[in-house]
């Protein structure tokens, strides 16, 4: 892999982490029953046009939303 | 030029060499910076004092700013600063979003739409009360009437507040109803007698570039501020005149990255004033905000056909709460957030 790849790609995975980071900051201010904390994975995968596998999308949003379940309210079940 | 110390120099070193620069004949002011000590000398040096001061132990740095910029120049903190306005921190690797009507249009009117900003996730509520307008015929605004109907619906929903001050006269009314940020629109960039006014009145500064300002001018009306006393200012680029006409004005965004690199102050774009068009605001904004802008400014309205001013520039509710989300993706990806929602 050339360098400039391996930079793009590095510059990318920040990008992710930083738009994962804002999600769950943006949870912070959900409580943890609200119905709308969890990904649409369908309407995702029905937009979905691109390279990444389906399987992939479906397991990468369910991860999300298992490690976003713990951010909530402070104080609301 | 501005002096910055070695960290730890003592207070009384620091005094020393302010009152020898003072016995000179100098103008010395000093940098609010906690780190380090931080001294700006004004006027002409002599180059025999330049090499002296260059050479003493306590001295680390010498910088020459641009022109003669001090106060606002880059050099004179260690970190770009971070203004509050209420709850609300500018700069500093956050993002936010100014938002609300263009005139207050009524109390019922200007509270709907302070509900609306603020579940968008905005988090400064602006509305004008004195209008700038260009024909005396236009609304002209509801005055102090409606400085307190902004204040109102802003404490309501939780928002500080922005507005528009045109004249030195109305400052006791901005301060009477607790306005938690002075404008200083592009028309009065450079009403020097207006900046020193408000400079002493201890609330934040949104100064507004002229629309035929260079960057140089308008960090000058900047620096009369910070040397009239006004720790919190704030600079919003909202468009220049060129010959362009197929926007109301041109949008500067080329000026941001080199704005980092001569000013601390924290920069906002208005990309609404800069294209008149509303359409266009949403690209615009995500350009600002790549281009490292601390904010964007927009207005809103339920119906912007019947907006008493700049309808066409004004986003619909739903629009504002995609301007919101691309402004929190944009921000994560140029390594910032978007601030939280105001306490």
């Amino acid at each position: 892999m050339n360098s400039a790849l391996r930079h793009q790609l590095r510059h990318l995975d920040g990008a992710i982490l930083a738009l994962l980071d804002e999600r769950a900051r943006l949870l912070v201010q959900t409580s943890a029953s609200d119905p709308l904390r969890a990904s649409p994975v369908g309407d995702l995968l029905r937009r979905h046009t691109g390279p990444f596998p389906a399987d992939g999308v479906t397991e990468v949003f369910a991860a999300i939303d298992r490690h976003c379940a713990e951010f909530q309210i402070e104080g609301t079940p | 030029m501005i002096l910055q110390l070695a960290i730890g120099t003592a207070e009384e070193s620091v005094r020393e060499l302010h009152e020898s620069l003072e016995r000179e004949g100098l103008r010395v002011l000093r940098s609010r910076e906690r780190s380090r000590p931080i001294l700006a000398v004004a006027g002409k040096i002599p180059k025999t004092l330049k090499e002296s001061l260059a050479r003493r132990t306590e001295v680390e740095t010498v910088v020459q700013p641009m022109g003669e910029l001090l106060l606002v120049a880059r050099a004179m903190r260690e970190r770009p600063s971070i203004v509050d306005v209420g709850s609300v921190r500018v700069g500093g690797g956050t993002v936010v979003v100014i938002a609300g009507p263009c005139s207050v249009e009524g109390r019922d009117h200007v509270l709907a739409v302070a509900r609306q900003v603020r579940a968008a996730g905005a988090h400064i509520l602006r509305g004008g009360a004195f209008k700038p307008r260009t024909s005396p015929y236009q609304f002209q605004g509801f005055g102090v009437e409606g400085l307190r109907q902004l204040k109102d619906a802003g404490e309501a929903t939780g928002l500080p507040v922005v507005s528009e001050i045109m004249d030195a006269a109305d400052l006791p009314a901005f301060v009477e109803h607790d306005i938690d940020c002075l404008q200083v629109g592009a028309r009065n960039m450079q009403n020097f007698s207006l900046l020193k006014a408000i400079a002493r009145a201890g609330r934040p500064v949104l100064l507004k570039r002229g629309l035929a300002a260079t960057v140089e001018e308008w960090l000058y009306a900047a620096e009369y501020l910070a040397e009239g006393g006004c720790e919190r200012i704030m600079l919003c680029e909202r468009g220049i005149r060129t010959y362009e006409k197929a926007t109301r004005n041109t949008l500067d965004l080329t000026v941001l990255p080199l704005m980092r690199e001569w000013t601390h102050l924290p920069l906002l774009v208005d990309p609404a004033h800069a294209a008149g068009i509303a359409r266009i605001i949403p690209p615009l904004s995500r350009a600002a905000i790549a281009a490292g802008a601390d904010g964007v400014a927009v207005e809103v309205h339920e119906t912007p056909a019947e907006a008493r001013s700049d309808g066409p520039q004004a986003l619909l509710p739903a629009e504002l709460v995609t301007l919101v989300a691309e402004s929190r993706v944009m921000a994560a990806v140029t390594g910032r957030a978007l601030h939280a929602p105001p306490r």
